[in-house]
């Protein structure tokens, strides 16, 4: 009895200390003057915006830095002033001159200066990091890039160039993320082996977005916090991205309010947080398409137009969107997703399988084929590839699926050593080319494009491409874009299949959260709660 | 040591008898020391073939597929990965000794700070879950050999048997669920509350310490409470093993001979259990506690990624998806020295238990 009455007293006090320690846990409430955000950071390399060049850093970069012009957030296309006030474009339509607003102040407190524009766009080409290849569009390198950006006097910037590009591209080519200005006292300061800061950047910001890094753990957490010196002050004090790596535990956090916004969460928990009360789905469309690819060099078959359009009718285009997806893509089938200039929007194919049988046997392709499909080891796209093997297998193609990593399936479509792919494509800056450039451009497989991957010698729409990208006027180069993806869409070794949309679960609390069509675009600035 | 001993038998009780003692402890510890240098060479050395014969293309996974050719180039450059593998093993053998593990590809930052900082969170969380897990497992275990075939046997079965085979991401989402999303007894995943988290310096990288030595009022409880479900969670698997163990080391025990005579002159049946059974396994049970502390250490990839807990096992893990190798090699001999250690710490407990009982 002594002893039942001892273990009695010993259990009441385990109990008691358990409830000690965890009443009063805090539930439903986010400090008032600060945004958390639960996603995943893992992929974070770099917050240095000349290498920064993933998901979690580049949509960093809006609220961190600022460029000399930027790309309107509801209307991506519309370019508008930033740190330059005005810009004026040479006659020789191979220059651009900035006249920097004079009152733009970085996070340090040091005034932009041209010296700032002029170092930030020759170190990110001579770093040479991931996105440098947007910059060398207009032929920038390392050797004539200190040439080509001058100062003019103490509000006035000259860029030159010598690509055969017109200045509306090149003014699209500013609005990417590596065209961020930095501050060039700050980050000299903090350079080490010739380095041009990278080294400190990458956990650092030196910028005069609305926004700076007050601290960055990898794996952890990057902390944003206001920058007093932006003209336009956030009415945030913090910006916290948690690193939250489950989605399912996203989803608890969004849920019971310990999150603001909960990103990259997959369809089944969308669906489940659909009708909850205090929260509310944003839909948003991405500039990602989604595309299969096949190796015409792989073999005959799989080099034979009529294989590429037998392809397009074996698709459950609407039945991946709908029923797969549910909300988070729509079927789309052309390389330029729609919010570009341009982009075709019409879908002429759908699931046709005796079409496709019928174009395959009038080529003489016989069945059954067994083709290698490699696909990322991830959601959606194992998925998709398996409604694909379903729907193929009807016509006689049997897709034997390969699951892979990235950089595993990037490699072997940059060697060849592949039949068929799905893969997908984000525009790395706001203009038609940056998609162009890769699905309609391979002249002889000197440079990596899409198209040399595909194994696809293209000389003629290669002219076209490139008559695209030089094109001044407006409404022709709209013309040419639709006509290169009309040739595109008909017959190719590309299957343009959806459109993301991202979707973004946003408490009710939290208004004039913005973000926009291209990666980049995610502002917190006007954010408040 | 054999040799050492053979030295010393000619004169055993002379004034020398302390040098052999020095010589005989010498003689093993250096020879420790050097398989302890061996094992993490070998490790070092699979860990190393492993991640390059994997098809991850590190360069490429760096860059991405959008750069240029001159990009990916340049990074294959600085990654050294021109270079033959031996040349590439050999230059990082001679920096890891000088204590330099490179920088992680994927983070950006030195791997020894890397570590520093990710270590700390996994050596709480599997301390705290051996502790709970051996305390269960030890009181579960006794209380069903003791009462073989009852209530409490059952009970024990079943707990062991669920522990070995749920998936423990699921009961990690199933605790969460019940705990945190429903009864709000617990708070969500992470180490620590948003109000906290950036408040409260990191000095030692362990949560419970530093929260104490901040001296903020709540910071404890809260970072005690953020640590409670995942570390009942682990202690739930290993407290499986444990009773399993030690239920049938007690019931192979209890049909010896001196128990048989324990009992004949009356003991009853705890006296025999605590003051004369466990005494004789308990270095098995150290043993067995000590392994499953170990593969704690190695990172529950699985529990950190449920609970956001930023450890040692999801470092290694993403470093392994991105072929960081300096991460992934700098991971792996850190988890490898600790289970070494470990091991050899036990082999001294065991040995010293074993001589408390010989005398």
């Amino acid at each position: 009895m002594n002893g039942r009455s001892r273990r009695a007293k010993l259990l009441g006090a385990v109990f008691s200390f358990a409830l000690a320690v965890t009443a009063g846990v805090a539930h439903g409430e986010t400090p008032a003057n600060a945004l958390i955000v639960a996603q995943s950071i893992d992929d974070a390399v770099s917050f240095d915006p000349a290498e920064g060049f993933e998901l979690t850093t580049v949509q960093s970069f809006n609220n961190l830095y600022q460029r000399l012009i930027e790309s309107d957030r509801a209307e991506g296309t519309k370019i508008g002033p930033a740190l330059a006030a005005s810009w004026e474009a040479g006659a020789d339509g191979k220059s651009l001159t900035f006249a920097l607003t004079g009152k733009s102040v970085f996070a340090s407190g040091n005034p932009v200066r041209p010296e700032d524009v002029i170092f930030s766009l020759t170190r990110a080409v001579k770093l040479n990091k991931s996105p440098a290849f947007i910059l060398n569009e207009l032929g920038w390198t390392a050797e004539n890039v200190d040439k080509a950006v001058e100062k003019i006097d103490d509000t006035h910037v000259k860029l030159t160039w010598t690509a055969d590009v017109g200045p509306a591209f090149a003014l699209s080519l500013l609005t990417a993320p590596i065209a961020s200005i930095v501050d060039e006292k700050t980050v000299s300061g903090e350079a080490k082996d010739n380095d041009f800061g990278n080294g400190w950047l990458k956990t650092n910001s030196a910028g005069s977005g609305a926004f700076k890094i007050a601290s960055y753990t990898p794996h952890e957490a990057l902390v944003l916090e206001a920058n007093g010196q932006s003209a336009d002050k956030p009415k945030l004090e913090n910006v916290i991205l948690r690193n939250v790596p489950d989605v399912a535990a996203r989803r608890l956090l969004v849920e019971q309010g310990d999150a603001d916004i909960a990103r990259g969460l997959g369809a089944d928990q969308i669906d489940a947080l659909k009708d909850k009360p205090g929260i509310k789905v944003l839909s948003v469309p991405s500039a990602r398409t989604d595309y299969i690819l096949i190796n015409s060099k792989a073999n005959a078959t799989l080099g034979n137009p009529a294989f590429w359009e037998a392809a397009r009718y074996l698709v459950d285009y609407n039945g991946i969107a709908k029923d797969l997806l549910r909300g988070q893509s729509q079927v789309h089938q052309a390389f330029l997703p729609v919010g570009f200039p341009g982009a075709l929007t019409d879908t002429p194919f759908s699931l046709d399988v005796e079409k496709a049988k019928k174009v395959l046997n009038d080529a003489g392709i016989k069945t059954p084929v067994k083709v290698e499909f490699i696909v990322f080891n991830d959601q959606p796209f194992l998925s998709i590839a398996q409604s694909l093997q379903a729907s193929f297998a009807k016509a006689g193609i049997e897709l034997d699926i390969q699951p892979g990593v990235a950089s595993d399936i990037y490699a072997k479509g940059r060697s060849g050593q592949y039949q068929m792919t799905l893969r997908y494509w984000i525009p790395d800056y706001f203009d038609p080319h940056s998609n162009a450039s890769a699905f309609s451009n391979n002249r002889d497989n000197s440079t990596n494009t899409a198209a040399k991957y595909a194994g696809w010698v293209i000389p003629e729409l290669t002219d076209e491409t490139l008559a695209a990208v030089k094109e001044q006027d407006a409404a022709k180069r709209t013309a040419l874009y639709q006509d290169l993806q009309k040739k595109v869409q008909k017959s190719s070794p590309f299957v343009f299949l959806l459109q993301g949309n991202d979707q973004v679960v946003i408490s009710d609390k939290v208004k004039n959260y913005v973000q926009g069509l291209n990666a980049d675009q995610v502002y917190y600035d006007h954010v408040e709660k | 040591m054999q040799k050492a001993v053979l030295r010393s038998l000619p004169e055993p009780h002379n004034s020398r008898q302390p040098r052999w003692r020095e010589l005989s402890l010498l003689g093993p510890l250096s020879k420790w020391l050097m398989s302890f240098a061996m094992t993490l060479l070998g490790l070092a050395l699979v860990t190393f073939a492993m991640t390059r014969l994997s098809p991850i293309d590190p360069a490429l996974q760096m860059v991405g597929d959008h750069a240029s050719q001159s990009t990916y180039q340049a990074a294959r450059l600085e990654l050294g990965l021109d270079q033959p593998l031996p040349v590439q093993f050999l230059r990082y053998l001679q920096q890891a000794v000088s204590g330099n593990f490179g920088q992680s590809i994927s983070t950006g930052q030195p791997v020894a700070s890397d570590i520093a900082r990710t270590f700390p969170a996994t050596l709480e969380l599997a301390t705290a879950a051996i502790i709970i897990g051996s305390l269960i497992g030890l009181t579960l275990g006794i209380a069903a050999a003791m009462r073989q075939g009852g209530l409490i046997d059952a009970i024990a079965r079943f707990v062991s048997l669920f522990g070995y085979s749920v998936p423990i991401f699921w009961l990690g989402l199933l605790m969460l669920l019940l705990f945190y999303a429903r009864l709000h007894w617990a708070p969500g995943p992470g180490r620590l509350d948003v109000m906290f988290q950036y408040t409260v310096k990191p000095v030692t990288g362990f949560a419970l310490i530093d929260t104490w030595m901040s001296g903020k009022a709540g910071a404890f409880r809260d970072a005690l409470a953020h640590l409670a479900l995942p570390a009942i969670v682990l202690a739930f698997h290993a407290l499986a093993g444990i009773s399993r163990l030690t239920r049938a080391s007690i019931l192979s025990e209890l049909g010896q001979e001196y128990v048989l005579t324990a009992r004949a002159k009356g003991a009853s049946l705890s006296r025999v259990v605590f003051v004369h059974i466990l005494p004789n396994i308990a270095g098995t049970l150290l043993t067995v506690i000590a392994l499953a502390y170990a593969s704690l250490l190695e990172g529950a990839v699985l529990t950190e990624t449920v609970f956001a807990w930023p450890g040692i096992g999801r470092y290694l893990t993403t470093a392994m998806f991105s072929g960081d190798m300096p991460a992934i090699l700098g991971a792996t001999l850190v988890v490898g020295s600790c289970f070494v250690l470990l091991n050899a710490l036990t082999d001294v407990a065991v040995a010293r238990i074993h001589k408390g009982q010989a005398r």
